[in-house]
């Protein structure tokens, strides 16, 4: 008994030392070379630290997306991404929506949810642009969609568990200018439709 | 991803499996090599596990909570050229070659000289010191053959009609119960190879052809492999100093081979070999000349140990 509880006592201070080693050799990436993928405090960290000089962000939340963001996070290497997240207003626990901008020919980054099945999808004109607009269901069922356009070398994708006139609005807030790539505001305001704010 | 992963993960499993085994002083190699199957088993099946049970872990969010990103190092760009994955996938395809050379060419070659009829030998006389060893041993006994060298050498061959050869050298040169000791440690390896797990081992081994810790675990549980088989002999003949005794002659056998120079890259690789060789024999004997440790049952640890792996895995992406 004694030797199992001493050695419980050896072993899982090893483990800790252990977890300790891995984070401390996760960190070293970041330290070496900027750029790599990591967590920001606001776009403007984003766009001060990474010199991405074009975030696209919407200017329009629905009030079930809870504002600010739950996470951003950006990478220049190997290639420039960033993406963001917004939890539900009524339940901080769940991603209720996901926005990646990912340079072009790179495949966006993994989003935290994705839709499981797809039952339609349209191709969708909005502001000079083409999107791919799908809709069908995430797990557990539930309602989501996903768009996707390019903007310049940028390709945008926006998933969201709501119906996909939600997400058409907040993809068109996103957009200041027509035909020409451009980025809007973070903007703090809520159930405010303003297309054209830009920082 | 996978291959980055489940090599990750191999290395992980393998320092908290030797952790344990220091933690709590484990010393029976039945139960190390319990331990140590668990390096090879959990990676192959950790991902497709964790991505079952959370698809959305190799998102922006998981990533940047895990304990470690392997994406990170890969990423990295070294002088500014060369991203480090480039490197890390050549190191993989160098254990592949590795893998093919010193383990499947082996066995391929070996299948291929037994095929050919190459381990052609003389059953015992009646009256003889092999025959008389034999009868010392309970159970059911497998035919033995004796083989016109006098190097020593033992082996035993598998399959539908196992055998053990026992070269001329060795008989001569060993005691009767060192003789009766030896041939109940390859009795050993003949009765743990008709045991499906010794055949799933290999197999998963193989599926892990590029996985360097595979590589050398699965060396590590065949040294355990012939600890366990010293122990079955033990049990069959309950004499371990005989087993003690006949490995100690193959050990002075080894390092009795007329010295010869060793300048190139392959002696220096056959020396290192030898070295290790004679390493695990000095092991064996140290072990067989002291008492038999009681059997402990470990199998709360165990559940510990394979808990922890799962769960520190979890976090390695």
């Amino acid at each position: 008994m004694k030797r199992t509880l001493g050695g419980m006592l050896v072993f899982l201070t090893m483990i800790a030392i252990l977890t300790g080693l891995l984070q401390l050799l996760n960190w070293i990436p970041s330290a070496v070379q900027d750029g790599a993928f990591q967590r920001y405090a606001s776009i403007d960290e984003v766009r001060a630290r990474l010199k991405i000089s074009t975030v696209y962000t919407p200017v329009y939340y629905p009030r079930t997306v809870q504002w600010p963001p739950s996470l951003i996070a950006a990478q220049t290497r190997p290639y420039p991404a960033v993406v963001t997240e917004f939890v539900k207003s009524d339940d901080p626990g769940v991603t209720i929506l996901v926005i990646t901008q990912t340079a072009l020919p790179h495949p966006p980054l993994v989003e935290k949810f994705r839709l499981a099945a797809v039952r339609e999808s349209v191709r969708f004109e909005f502001k000079g642009r083409t999107a791919l607009l799908e809709v069908g269901v995430c797990r557990r069922d539930e309602q989501c969609c996903r768009m996707t356009w390019n903007e310049g070398n940028v390709g945008i994708a926006l998933v969201m568990r709501s119906s996909p006139v939600e997400l058409v609005r907040i993809a068109e807030s996103m957009i200041t200018r027509p035909h020409e790539a451009g980025h809007s505001a973070e903007s703090p305001g809520k159930e405010r439709d303003t297309p054209g704010t830009r920082n | 991803m996978y291959l980055a992963q489940s090599f990750l993960h191999s290395l992980i499993a393998a320092l908290i499996v030797d952790t344990a085994l220091l933690a709590w002083k484990i010393e029976a190699p039945v139960i190390r090599q319990r331990f140590r199957l668990l390096v090879i088993v959990l990676p192959i099946i950790s991902f497709p596990l964790y991505q079952f049970m959370t698809p959305d872990r190799g998102s922006a969010l998981f990533r940047l909570d895990a304990y470690f990103d392997m994406g990170r190092w890969l990423d990295l760009e070294l002088w500014g050229k060369v991203p480090a994955g480039v490197l890390f996938l050549l190191f993989l395809v160098f254990t592949a070659v590795v893998f093919v050379l010193q383990e499947m060419l082996p066995i391929a070659r070996h299948t291929l000289s037994s095929g050919e009829g190459a381990l052609d030998g003389v059953r015992p006389e009646p009256e003889s010191r092999v025959t008389r060893a034999l009868e010392g041993i309970p159970g059911r006994r497998p035919e033995v053959f004796i083989i016109d060298d006098e190097a020593f050498a033992m082996f035993s061959s598998t399959g539908k009609e196992p055998a053990v050869y026992l070269s001329g050298g060795l008989v001569e040169k060993l005691t009767l119960d060192e003789l009766r000791a030896a041939i109940a440690h390859e009795i050993g390896h003949i009765q743990r190879s008709r045991r499906p797990a010794m055949v799933l081992i290999f197999i998963l081994r193989v599926l892990m052809f590029y996985n360097p810790i595979a590589l050398m675990e699965f060396r590590r549980i065949i040294q355990e492999e012939e600890k366990i088989c010293d122990d079955v002999a033990s049990s069959l003949t309950g004499d371990r100093a005989a087993l003690a005794g006949a490995l100690r002659k193959f050990y002075n056998a080894d390092n009795e081979d007329p010295a010869s120079p060793r300048e190139d890259a392959s002696r220096l690789r056959d020396r290192i070999e030898e070295y290790s060789h004679t390493l695990l024999i000095e092991e064996r004997i140290t072990r067989l000349e002291e008492p038999a440790a009681p059997a402990v049952s470990m199998s709360a640890v165990y559940l510990v140990v394979l808990m922890t792996i799962l769960a520190v895995n979890y976090y390695v992406v």
